[in-house]
Protein backbone atom coordinates (compact mmCIF):
# COMPACT_ATOMS: atom_id res chain seq x y z
CA UNK A 1 0.00 0.00 0.00
CA UNK A 2 1.61 3.19 -0.63
CA UNK A 3 1.18 6.68 0.72
CA UNK A 4 -2.07 7.13 2.82
CA UNK A 5 -4.90 10.11 3.24
CA UNK A 6 -6.25 9.30 6.24
CA UNK A 7 -9.93 10.43 6.23
CA UNK A 8 -9.44 13.26 8.93
CA UNK A 9 -6.68 14.85 6.14
CA UNK A 10 -9.19 14.86 3.43
CA UNK A 11 -9.67 18.74 4.14
CA UNK A 12 -5.59 19.03 3.99
CA UNK A 13 -5.01 16.59 1.41
CA UNK A 14 -0.92 17.37 1.27
CA UNK A 15 -0.90 15.09 4.81
CA UNK A 16 -1.09 12.24 2.24
CA UNK A 17 2.62 12.39 1.26
CA UNK A 18 3.32 12.06 4.70
CA UNK A 19 1.53 8.84 5.69
CA UNK A 20 3.14 5.55 4.70
CA UNK A 21 1.72 2.10 5.55
CA UNK A 22 4.59 -0.21 4.69
CA UNK A 23 3.57 -3.47 2.22
CA UNK A 24 5.10 -6.67 1.39
CA UNK A 25 7.33 -6.12 -1.19
CA UNK A 26 8.32 -2.53 -0.97
CA UNK A 27 11.31 -0.76 0.04
CA UNK A 28 12.06 3.05 0.21
CA UNK A 29 12.81 3.30 -2.89
CA UNK A 30 9.20 3.69 -3.69
CA UNK A 31 7.68 5.46 -0.83
CA UNK A 32 9.67 7.73 1.16
CA UNK A 33 7.39 10.01 3.28
CA UNK A 34 7.65 13.48 3.23
CA UNK A 35 9.57 14.96 6.38
CA UNK A 36 11.62 17.86 7.29
CA UNK A 37 9.20 20.24 5.64
CA UNK A 38 7.16 23.00 7.48
CA UNK A 39 3.71 21.91 8.78
CA UNK A 40 0.62 22.35 6.30
CA UNK A 41 -1.16 24.94 7.56
CA UNK A 42 -4.43 23.42 9.32
CA UNK A 43 -2.58 20.83 10.88
CA UNK A 44 -2.17 20.90 14.79
CA UNK A 45 1.77 19.96 15.04
CA UNK A 46 3.42 18.89 18.04
CA UNK A 47 7.14 19.77 17.05
CA UNK A 48 9.02 22.01 19.49
CA UNK A 49 10.56 25.19 18.18
CA UNK A 50 14.53 25.40 16.60
CA UNK A 51 15.60 27.01 19.79
CA UNK A 52 14.03 24.13 22.30
CA UNK A 53 15.66 21.84 20.11
CA UNK A 54 19.37 23.50 20.56
CA UNK A 55 18.56 24.66 24.55
CA UNK A 56 16.45 22.02 25.73
CA UNK A 57 17.90 19.04 24.18
CA UNK A 58 21.77 19.42 23.77
CA UNK A 59 23.07 22.49 25.09
CA UNK A 60 21.28 22.78 28.61
CA UNK A 61 22.24 18.84 29.45
CA UNK A 62 25.73 20.16 30.14
CA UNK A 63 26.67 19.63 33.16
CA UNK A 64 29.34 23.08 34.30
CA UNK A 65 27.70 25.77 32.05
CA UNK A 66 25.29 28.70 32.34
CA UNK A 67 22.88 28.40 29.96
CA UNK A 68 22.11 32.17 29.10
CA UNK A 69 19.23 32.82 27.49
CA UNK A 70 18.82 36.23 25.74
CA UNK A 71 14.68 36.95 25.38
CA UNK A 72 11.39 36.89 27.12
CA UNK A 73 11.47 34.77 29.98
CA UNK A 74 8.62 32.00 28.84
CA UNK A 75 12.02 30.66 26.53
CA UNK A 76 14.00 30.43 29.82
CA UNK A 77 10.90 28.32 31.24
CA UNK A 78 9.57 26.53 28.62
CA UNK A 79 12.94 24.77 28.18
CA UNK A 80 14.06 24.10 31.65
CA UNK A 81 13.64 21.37 33.96
CA UNK A 82 11.33 19.57 31.24
CA UNK A 83 13.71 17.03 30.58
CA UNK A 84 14.91 14.73 33.41
CA UNK A 85 19.22 14.42 32.19
CA UNK A 86 20.63 14.39 35.55
CA UNK A 87 24.46 14.91 36.70
CA UNK A 88 27.31 13.72 38.72
CA UNK A 89 27.33 16.96 40.32
CA UNK A 90 24.13 17.20 41.90
CA UNK A 91 22.15 17.68 39.01
CA UNK A 92 23.40 21.40 38.66
CA UNK A 93 21.74 22.19 34.95
CA UNK A 94 18.42 21.34 36.48
CA UNK A 95 18.32 23.62 38.86
CA UNK A 96 19.13 26.47 37.83
CA UNK A 97 17.73 28.64 34.43
CA UNK A 98 19.13 32.17 33.57
CA UNK A 99 17.31 34.56 31.39
CA UNK A 100 17.93 38.09 30.29
CA UNK A 101 13.86 38.55 31.32
CA UNK A 102 13.56 40.96 28.02
CA UNK A 103 10.44 43.39 28.26
CA UNK A 104 8.67 45.35 25.46
CA UNK A 105 11.63 48.70 26.57
CA UNK A 106 14.19 46.05 25.04
CA UNK A 107 12.54 44.89 22.06
CA UNK A 108 12.00 49.21 21.35
CA UNK A 109 15.24 50.43 22.17
CA UNK A 110 17.75 46.95 22.15
CA UNK A 111 18.91 44.29 23.97
CA UNK A 112 22.41 44.22 23.68
CA UNK A 113 23.15 46.12 27.14
CA UNK A 114 20.70 43.93 29.13
CA UNK A 115 22.37 40.82 27.45
CA UNK A 116 25.82 42.50 29.19
CA UNK A 117 24.57 43.32 32.27
CA UNK A 118 22.78 39.51 32.59
CA UNK A 119 26.05 38.12 31.80
CA UNK A 120 28.59 39.82 33.99
CA UNK A 121 25.74 39.15 36.63
CA UNK A 122 25.26 35.50 36.38
CA UNK A 123 28.98 34.79 36.06
CA UNK A 124 29.51 37.18 39.40
CA UNK A 125 26.49 35.03 41.10
CA UNK A 126 28.22 32.07 40.00
CA UNK A 127 32.20 33.00 40.42
CA UNK A 128 32.85 28.92 40.29
CA UNK A 129 31.31 28.88 36.67
CA UNK A 130 33.73 29.93 33.73
CA UNK A 131 31.75 28.55 31.05
CA UNK A 132 28.66 30.25 29.00
CA UNK A 133 26.28 29.09 26.30
CA UNK A 134 23.91 32.17 24.92
CA UNK A 135 20.87 31.59 23.08
CA UNK A 136 19.13 34.04 20.73
CA UNK A 137 15.64 33.80 20.60
CA UNK A 138 12.53 34.74 18.09
CA UNK A 139 12.51 38.08 19.81
CA UNK A 140 16.39 39.36 20.20
CA UNK A 141 17.09 37.38 16.26
CA UNK A 142 14.53 39.97 15.43
CA UNK A 143 15.46 43.22 16.76
CA UNK A 144 18.65 42.15 15.44
CA UNK A 145 20.99 42.07 18.62
CA UNK A 146 24.82 40.93 18.02
CA UNK A 147 25.25 38.14 20.62
CA UNK A 148 28.30 37.32 19.33
CA UNK A 149 30.09 40.83 20.11
CA UNK A 150 28.46 40.90 23.49
CA UNK A 151 29.57 37.60 24.15
CA UNK A 152 33.15 38.83 22.65
CA UNK A 153 33.22 41.93 25.13
CA UNK A 154 32.03 39.90 28.12
CA UNK A 155 35.26 37.59 27.69
CA UNK A 156 37.79 40.57 27.12
CA UNK A 157 36.23 42.07 30.28
CA UNK A 158 36.50 39.26 32.70
CA UNK A 159 39.32 37.55 31.06
CA UNK A 160 38.98 33.64 32.42
CA UNK A 161 35.41 32.67 30.57
CA UNK A 162 34.63 30.71 27.49
CA UNK A 163 31.43 31.79 26.19
CA UNK A 164 29.22 29.61 23.38
CA UNK A 165 26.89 31.34 20.84
CA UNK A 166 24.08 29.67 19.81
CA UNK A 167 22.12 31.65 17.27
CA UNK A 168 19.04 30.05 16.43
CA UNK A 169 15.57 31.36 17.21
CA UNK A 170 12.97 29.43 17.40
CA UNK A 171 11.67 30.30 14.12
CA UNK A 172 15.15 29.22 12.25
CA UNK A 173 13.81 26.02 10.33
CA UNK A 174 10.63 23.80 10.99
CA UNK A 175 11.01 21.99 14.02
CA UNK A 176 13.62 21.45 16.66
CA UNK A 177 15.38 19.44 14.29
CA UNK A 178 17.17 22.73 13.31
CA UNK A 179 18.34 23.96 16.78
CA UNK A 180 20.22 20.36 16.80
CA UNK A 181 22.01 21.07 13.56
CA UNK A 182 22.73 24.63 14.31
CA UNK A 183 24.17 23.59 17.90
CA UNK A 184 26.39 21.16 16.52
CA UNK A 185 28.07 22.47 13.17
CA UNK A 186 28.52 25.71 15.10
CA UNK A 187 30.14 23.47 18.14
CA UNK A 188 32.38 21.65 15.97
CA UNK A 189 33.84 24.66 13.61
CA UNK A 190 34.29 26.99 16.61
CA UNK A 191 35.16 25.16 19.60
CA UNK A 192 36.71 21.73 18.55
CA UNK A 193 40.14 21.16 18.77
CA UNK A 194 40.48 24.72 21.36
CA UNK A 195 41.48 22.65 24.07
CA UNK A 196 43.41 19.16 24.91
CA UNK A 197 42.19 17.25 26.91
CA UNK A 198 43.68 14.58 29.29
CA UNK A 199 44.19 11.15 27.56
CA UNK A 200 44.34 8.43 30.44
CA UNK A 201 44.01 5.17 28.07
CA UNK A 202 45.12 3.26 25.31
CA UNK A 203 41.46 3.06 23.90
CA UNK A 204 39.72 6.38 23.31
CA UNK A 205 36.45 7.26 21.91
CA UNK A 206 33.73 10.23 21.67
CA UNK A 207 29.91 8.57 22.77
CA UNK A 208 27.80 11.17 19.93
CA UNK A 209 24.34 11.76 20.67
CA UNK A 210 23.14 10.50 23.95
CA UNK A 211 21.75 12.87 26.80
CA UNK A 212 21.72 11.11 29.86
CA UNK A 213 18.16 10.78 30.23
CA UNK A 214 17.50 9.76 33.68
CA UNK A 215 20.80 8.57 34.01
CA UNK A 216 21.52 6.57 30.49
CA UNK A 217 24.85 7.85 30.12
CA UNK A 218 26.23 6.58 33.51
CA UNK A 219 24.97 2.93 32.03
CA UNK A 220 26.59 3.11 28.69
CA UNK A 221 29.74 4.75 30.05
CA UNK A 222 29.88 1.78 32.83
CA UNK A 223 30.49 -0.94 30.19
CA UNK A 224 32.88 1.43 27.95
CA UNK A 225 35.03 2.32 31.29
CA UNK A 226 34.71 -1.48 32.13
CA UNK A 227 36.28 -2.72 28.79
CA UNK A 228 39.25 0.04 29.42
CA UNK A 229 38.32 2.35 27.15
CA UNK A 230 38.39 6.26 27.69
CA UNK A 231 35.54 8.41 26.99
CA UNK A 232 37.03 11.69 26.19
CA UNK A 233 33.60 13.25 25.22
CA UNK A 234 29.99 12.24 25.68
CA UNK A 235 28.34 14.19 23.81
CA UNK A 236 26.24 15.39 25.80
CA UNK A 237 25.07 13.61 28.68
CA UNK A 238 26.49 14.67 31.86
CA UNK A 239 29.51 16.44 29.95
CA UNK A 240 31.47 19.66 30.68
CA UNK A 241 32.04 22.28 28.23
CA UNK A 242 35.62 21.53 28.43
CA UNK A 243 35.18 17.91 27.95
CA UNK A 244 33.61 18.63 24.03
CA UNK A 245 36.47 21.11 23.31
CA UNK A 246 38.58 17.98 23.38
CA UNK A 247 36.23 15.71 20.89
CA UNK A 248 39.18 16.15 17.84
CA UNK A 249 41.62 13.74 20.10
CA UNK A 250 39.46 10.07 20.67
CA UNK A 251 40.01 7.42 17.81
CA UNK A 252 36.30 6.75 17.23
CA UNK A 253 33.17 8.47 17.22
CA UNK A 254 30.37 6.07 18.06
CA UNK A 255 27.37 7.11 16.94
CA UNK A 256 23.67 6.44 18.75
CA UNK A 257 21.50 9.55 17.80
CA UNK A 258 21.00 10.79 14.03
CA UNK A 259 21.02 13.23 11.25
CA UNK A 260 23.30 16.14 12.82
CA UNK A 261 24.64 13.92 15.28
CA UNK A 262 26.22 12.11 12.50
CA UNK A 263 27.33 15.42 10.82
CA UNK A 264 29.93 15.75 13.54
CA UNK A 265 31.08 12.38 13.29
CA UNK A 266 31.37 12.70 9.38
CA UNK A 267 33.08 16.37 10.12
CA UNK A 268 35.35 14.90 12.44
CA UNK A 269 36.38 12.21 9.88
CA UNK A 270 37.47 14.48 7.13
CA UNK A 271 39.03 16.82 9.77
CA UNK A 272 40.98 14.22 11.93
CA UNK A 273 40.53 11.14 10.23
CA UNK A 274 38.30 9.68 13.34
CA UNK A 275 35.80 6.85 12.02
CA UNK A 276 32.26 6.60 12.45
CA UNK A 277 30.51 3.75 14.05
CA UNK A 278 26.87 3.61 14.10
CA UNK A 279 25.06 1.89 17.05
CA UNK A 280 22.02 1.19 19.10
CA UNK A 281 21.76 1.47 22.55
CA UNK A 282 18.35 0.16 23.96
CA UNK A 283 17.76 -3.46 23.69
CA UNK A 284 19.59 -6.23 24.65
CA UNK A 285 20.48 -7.80 21.52
CA UNK A 286 21.34 -4.56 19.48
CA UNK A 287 23.49 -3.52 23.24
CA UNK A 288 25.25 -6.52 23.18
CA UNK A 289 26.10 -5.80 19.08
CA UNK A 290 26.80 -2.53 20.08
CA UNK A 291 29.70 -3.48 22.46
CA UNK A 292 30.66 -6.31 20.02
CA UNK A 293 31.77 -3.83 17.25
CA UNK A 294 33.65 -1.69 19.74
CA UNK A 295 35.10 -4.24 20.73
CA UNK A 296 36.17 -5.53 17.82
CA UNK A 297 37.30 -1.94 16.65
CA UNK A 298 39.85 -1.70 19.37
CA UNK A 299 41.00 -5.32 19.38
CA UNK A 300 39.10 -5.63 22.82
CA UNK A 301 36.78 -8.69 21.64
CA UNK A 302 37.26 -10.42 25.08
CA UNK A 303 36.42 -7.29 27.31
CA UNK A 304 32.86 -7.24 25.53
CA UNK A 305 31.84 -10.72 25.84
CA UNK A 306 32.82 -10.29 29.93
CA UNK A 307 30.76 -7.27 30.08
CA UNK A 308 27.82 -8.90 27.87
CA UNK A 309 28.06 -11.91 30.13
CA UNK A 310 27.93 -10.62 32.94
CA UNK A 311 24.81 -8.00 32.11
CA UNK A 312 22.95 -11.41 30.79
CA UNK A 313 23.75 -13.00 34.09
CA UNK A 314 22.35 -10.24 35.81
CA UNK A 315 19.28 -9.37 33.98
CA UNK A 316 18.10 -12.12 31.56
CA UNK A 317 16.08 -14.14 33.47
CA UNK A 318 14.10 -10.71 33.82
CA UNK A 319 13.87 -9.96 30.32
CA UNK A 320 12.65 -13.55 29.79
CA UNK A 321 9.81 -12.82 31.99
CA UNK A 322 8.59 -9.90 30.54
CA UNK A 323 9.02 -11.34 26.89
CA UNK A 324 6.78 -13.77 28.11
CA UNK A 325 4.20 -11.29 29.87
CA UNK A 326 4.58 -8.76 27.16
CA UNK A 327 4.57 -11.34 23.96
CA UNK A 328 2.05 -10.28 21.10
CA UNK A 329 1.22 -6.85 22.75
CA UNK A 330 0.51 -4.16 20.32
CA UNK A 331 2.90 -0.78 20.53
CA UNK A 332 2.87 2.74 19.08
CA UNK A 333 6.32 4.72 18.91
CA UNK A 334 4.98 8.82 18.56
CA UNK A 335 8.23 10.63 19.91
CA UNK A 336 10.90 13.05 17.68
CA UNK A 337 13.11 10.46 15.09
CA UNK A 338 15.92 8.43 16.28
CA UNK A 339 13.66 5.87 18.72
CA UNK A 340 11.47 4.99 15.70
CA UNK A 341 13.80 3.28 14.43
CA UNK A 342 16.78 2.19 17.29
CA UNK A 343 12.94 0.57 19.13
CA UNK A 344 10.92 -1.15 16.83
CA UNK A 345 12.99 -4.35 16.50
CA UNK A 346 14.25 -4.00 20.17
CA UNK A 347 11.23 -4.72 21.35
CA UNK A 348 10.02 -6.61 18.82
CA UNK A 349 13.11 -9.40 18.94
CA UNK A 350 13.73 -8.99 22.82
CA UNK A 351 10.43 -8.50 23.99
CA UNK A 352 7.97 -10.16 20.85
CA UNK A 353 6.19 -6.72 21.19
CA UNK A 354 4.27 -5.58 17.32
CA UNK A 355 4.97 -2.21 16.74
CA UNK A 356 1.74 -0.97 14.79
CA UNK A 357 2.26 2.71 14.09
CA UNK A 358 4.74 5.15 14.18
CA UNK A 359 5.04 9.39 14.30
CA UNK A 360 8.21 11.30 14.15
CA UNK A 361 8.07 14.77 15.59
CA UNK A 362 11.22 15.94 13.60
CA UNK A 363 12.73 12.71 11.87
CA UNK A 364 14.53 13.26 8.81
CA UNK A 365 13.95 10.84 5.26
CA UNK A 366 17.38 9.18 6.68
CA UNK A 367 15.02 8.49 9.79
CA UNK A 368 12.23 7.38 8.14
CA UNK A 369 14.50 5.22 5.17
CA UNK A 370 15.93 3.67 8.40
CA UNK A 371 12.42 2.73 10.14
CA UNK A 372 10.96 1.39 7.04
CA UNK A 373 13.48 -0.84 6.62
CA UNK A 374 13.63 -2.10 9.98
CA UNK A 375 9.96 -1.99 10.46
CA UNK A 376 6.66 -4.46 10.14
CA UNK A 377 4.57 -4.66 6.86
CA UNK A 378 1.31 -3.44 7.93
CA UNK A 379 2.59 -0.78 10.13
CA UNK A 380 1.99 3.15 9.87
CA UNK A 381 4.82 5.03 9.47
CA UNK A 382 3.90 9.18 10.03
CA UNK A 383 5.86 12.28 9.99
CA UNK A 384 4.21 15.20 12.06
CA UNK A 385 1.51 13.68 13.61
CA UNK A 386 -1.24 15.44 14.29
CA UNK A 387 -3.93 15.33 16.67
CA UNK A 388 -6.87 13.93 14.69
CA UNK A 389 -4.59 11.84 13.02
CA UNK A 390 -3.67 10.24 16.17
CA UNK A 391 -7.59 9.58 17.09
CA UNK A 392 -7.65 8.13 13.60
CA UNK A 393 -4.72 5.74 14.15
CA UNK A 394 -5.51 4.88 17.80
CA UNK A 395 -9.17 3.67 16.47
CA UNK A 396 -7.68 1.38 13.22
CA UNK A 397 -4.55 -0.44 15.11
CA UNK A 398 -6.21 -0.79 18.57
CA UNK A 399 -2.67 -0.28 20.57
CA UNK A 400 -2.13 -1.54 23.71
CA UNK A 401 0.12 0.70 24.70
CA UNK A 402 1.55 4.03 23.57
CA UNK A 403 5.53 5.34 23.96
CA UNK A 404 5.32 9.24 23.31
CA UNK A 405 5.54 12.63 24.75
CA UNK A 406 3.68 14.35 27.85
CA UNK A 407 1.45 16.53 25.41
CA UNK A 408 -0.05 13.18 23.33
CA UNK A 409 0.42 11.32 26.54
CA UNK A 410 -2.43 13.29 28.25
CA UNK A 411 -4.70 13.09 25.24
CA UNK A 412 -4.34 8.85 25.10
CA UNK A 413 -4.91 8.93 28.74
CA UNK A 414 -8.60 10.23 27.97
CA UNK A 415 -9.26 7.61 25.45
CA UNK A 416 -7.67 5.26 28.70
CA UNK A 417 -4.80 3.48 26.83
CA UNK A 418 -2.10 3.31 28.65
CA UNK A 419 0.83 5.26 27.77
CA UNK A 420 4.36 5.54 29.04
CA UNK A 421 6.90 8.47 28.47
CA UNK A 422 8.68 8.15 25.16
CA UNK A 423 11.10 11.46 25.79
CA UNK A 424 11.95 11.72 29.55
CA UNK A 425 11.04 8.24 30.46
CA UNK A 426 8.81 6.59 33.16
CA UNK A 427 11.10 4.96 35.51
CA UNK A 428 14.78 5.04 33.45
CA UNK A 429 17.50 4.59 32.42
CA UNK A 430 15.97 2.66 29.31
CA UNK A 431 19.54 2.41 27.49
CA UNK A 432 21.96 -0.73 27.94
CA UNK A 433 21.10 -4.08 29.34
CA UNK A 434 19.64 -2.47 33.01
CA UNK A 435 17.63 0.37 30.58
CA UNK A 436 15.48 -2.02 28.56
CA UNK A 437 14.58 -3.81 32.18
CA UNK A 438 13.17 -0.30 33.13
CA UNK A 439 11.79 -0.15 29.72
CA UNK A 440 10.13 -3.51 30.03
CA UNK A 441 8.88 -3.20 33.59
CA UNK A 442 7.37 0.20 32.51
CA UNK A 443 4.94 -1.18 29.52
CA UNK A 444 4.52 -4.73 31.71
CA UNK A 445 2.93 -2.76 34.87
CA UNK A 446 1.00 -0.22 32.31
CA UNK A 447 -0.34 -3.00 30.41
CA UNK A 448 -1.11 -4.74 33.49
CA UNK A 449 -2.59 -2.03 35.50
CA UNK A 450 -6.33 -1.63 35.87
CA UNK A 451 -6.51 1.33 36.51
CA UNK A 452 -7.20 2.42 32.57
CA UNK A 453 -10.25 0.02 32.40
CA UNK A 454 -11.61 1.26 36.35
CA UNK A 455 -11.24 5.06 34.71
CA UNK A 456 -13.74 3.82 32.13
CA UNK A 457 -16.26 3.62 34.34
CA UNK A 458 -18.85 7.00 35.10
CA UNK A 459 -19.24 6.75 38.68
CA UNK A 460 -22.07 8.99 38.31
CA UNK A 461 -24.34 6.12 36.90
CA UNK A 462 -23.46 3.57 39.91
CA UNK A 463 -23.16 6.31 42.50
CA UNK A 464 -27.25 6.46 43.08
CA UNK A 465 -27.86 2.69 42.70
CA UNK B 1 21.77 -16.37 -6.90
CA UNK B 2 19.52 -13.72 -6.62
CA UNK B 3 17.23 -15.69 -3.77
CA UNK B 4 21.13 -15.65 -1.85
CA UNK B 5 21.70 -12.04 -2.31
CA UNK B 6 18.16 -11.14 -1.93
CA UNK B 7 18.53 -13.08 1.76
CA UNK B 8 21.43 -10.82 2.41
CA UNK B 9 20.21 -7.66 1.41
CA UNK B 10 17.35 -8.52 3.15
CA UNK B 11 19.08 -8.79 6.40
CA UNK B 12 21.55 -6.34 6.04
CA UNK B 13 18.27 -3.30 5.41
CA UNK B 14 16.55 -4.67 8.61
CA UNK B 15 19.77 -5.20 10.64
CA UNK B 16 22.82 -2.41 9.72
CA UNK B 17 23.18 1.17 10.34
CA UNK B 18 26.00 1.74 8.25
CA UNK B 19 23.91 1.67 4.90
CA UNK B 20 22.16 4.66 6.16
CA UNK B 21 24.36 7.30 6.99
CA UNK B 22 24.05 10.73 6.11
CA UNK B 23 25.45 11.59 2.56
CA UNK B 24 25.76 9.54 -0.60
CA UNK B 25 29.82 9.74 -0.14
CA UNK B 26 29.79 8.05 3.06
CA UNK B 27 27.13 5.43 2.21
CA UNK B 28 29.14 4.10 -0.63
CA UNK B 29 32.50 3.93 0.95
CA UNK B 30 30.70 1.53 3.45
CA UNK B 31 28.73 -0.35 1.15
CA UNK B 32 32.07 -1.27 -1.17
CA UNK B 33 33.98 -1.45 2.56
CA UNK B 34 32.16 -3.57 4.62
CA UNK B 35 30.89 -6.06 2.21
CA UNK B 36 34.42 -6.46 1.09
CA UNK B 37 35.69 -7.20 4.23
CA UNK B 38 32.84 -9.33 4.71
CA UNK B 39 33.47 -11.59 1.80
CA UNK B 40 37.18 -12.07 2.93
CA UNK B 41 36.10 -12.56 6.63
CA UNK B 42 33.99 -15.72 4.78
CA UNK B 43 36.84 -16.78 2.58
CA UNK B 44 39.34 -16.88 6.05
CA UNK B 45 41.46 -14.38 3.93
CA UNK B 46 43.99 -12.85 5.63
CA UNK B 47 42.80 -8.94 6.20
CA UNK B 48 45.19 -6.10 6.58
CA UNK B 49 43.76 -3.56 8.60
CA UNK B 50 46.06 0.00 8.04
CA UNK B 51 43.98 3.03 8.86
CA UNK B 52 41.55 3.70 11.80
CA UNK B 53 38.64 3.44 9.09
CA UNK B 54 39.60 0.07 8.14
CA UNK B 55 39.61 -0.93 11.71
CA UNK B 56 35.97 0.50 12.16
CA UNK B 57 34.99 -1.06 8.52
CA UNK B 58 35.87 -4.02 9.85
CA UNK B 59 34.18 -3.67 12.82
CA UNK B 60 30.94 -3.82 11.13
CA UNK B 61 31.76 -6.55 8.93
CA UNK B 62 33.25 -8.61 11.62
CA UNK B 63 29.59 -8.81 13.40
CA UNK B 64 27.28 -9.16 10.38
CA UNK B 65 29.97 -12.26 9.01
CA UNK B 66 28.84 -13.76 11.93
CA UNK B 67 25.11 -12.99 12.03
CA UNK B 68 24.98 -14.17 8.47
CA UNK B 69 26.66 -17.22 9.34
CA UNK B 70 24.10 -18.20 11.46
CA UNK B 71 21.23 -16.94 9.80
CA UNK B 72 22.23 -18.21 6.22
CA UNK B 73 24.69 -21.04 6.93
CA UNK B 74 25.06 -22.15 2.81
CA UNK B 75 27.42 -19.00 3.02
CA UNK B 76 30.09 -21.00 3.98
CA UNK B 77 29.24 -23.96 0.97
CA UNK B 78 29.59 -21.75 -1.60
CA UNK B 79 33.03 -21.42 -3.68
CA UNK B 80 34.60 -18.08 -3.66
CA UNK B 81 33.67 -17.11 -7.02
CA UNK B 82 30.01 -18.02 -6.13
CA UNK B 83 30.05 -15.81 -3.12
CA UNK B 84 32.10 -13.20 -4.62
CA UNK B 85 29.00 -13.09 -7.59
CA UNK B 86 26.45 -12.75 -4.68
CA UNK B 87 28.42 -10.36 -2.92
CA UNK B 88 28.79 -8.21 -5.97
CA UNK B 89 24.94 -8.24 -6.57
CA UNK B 90 24.51 -7.60 -2.70
CA UNK B 91 26.52 -4.17 -3.14
CA UNK B 92 24.95 -3.34 -6.60
CA UNK B 93 21.52 -3.65 -4.87
CA UNK B 94 22.39 -1.67 -1.59
CA UNK B 95 23.77 0.91 -3.53
CA UNK B 96 20.69 1.37 -5.80
CA UNK B 97 18.04 1.05 -2.31
CA UNK B 98 20.03 3.50 -0.42
CA UNK B 99 21.99 5.84 -2.81
CA UNK B 100 20.74 6.08 -6.89
CA UNK B 101 17.46 5.19 -6.23
CA UNK B 102 17.02 6.34 -2.90
CA UNK B 103 14.04 9.43 -2.18
CA UNK B 104 16.42 11.23 0.36
CA UNK B 105 17.02 14.71 -1.01
CA UNK B 106 19.35 15.00 1.39
CA UNK B 107 21.93 12.55 -0.06
CA UNK B 108 23.55 14.83 -1.89
CA UNK B 109 23.74 17.90 -0.10
CA UNK B 110 27.40 19.30 -0.38
CA UNK B 111 27.45 20.91 3.17
CA UNK B 112 25.20 20.45 6.38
Amino acid sequence: MPLKLLKCDELIPEREKHVYVKAAGEDTTQFLPLSNVSTIPGTLSERGCSYCGAKLVIGGVLKDTIQMIHGPVGCAYDTWHTKRYPSDNDNFQLKYVWSTDLKEKHIVFGGEKQLKTSMLEAFKAMPDLKRMFLYTTCATALIGDDPKAVAKAVEEELGDVDIFVVQCPGFAGVSQSKGHHVLNMAWLNEKVGTLEPTITSKYTMNFIGDYNIQGDTYVLEKYFHDMGIQIVAHFTGNATYDDMRGMHRAQLNVVNCARSAGYIANELKKRYDIPRLDIDTWGFTYMAEGLRKVGAFYGLEAEAEKVIEAEYAKYGEQLAFYKKALTGKRMCIWTGGPRLWHWTKAVEDDLGVEVVAMSSKFGHQEDFEKVIARGREGTIYIDDGNELEFFEVIAEVKPDIIYTGPRVGELVKKLHIPYINGHAYHNGPYMGFEGFINMARDMYNAVSSPLMQLAKTDIRETEGK
Amino acid sequence: MSERSDEIVAFIQERCLWQFFSRAWDREENIQGIIDILGQIIKGEHITLETPSDRCLYADAKILAGQIKERSPWISQVTAEQLDDTLATVKARLTEITITKSQNIELRVAGY
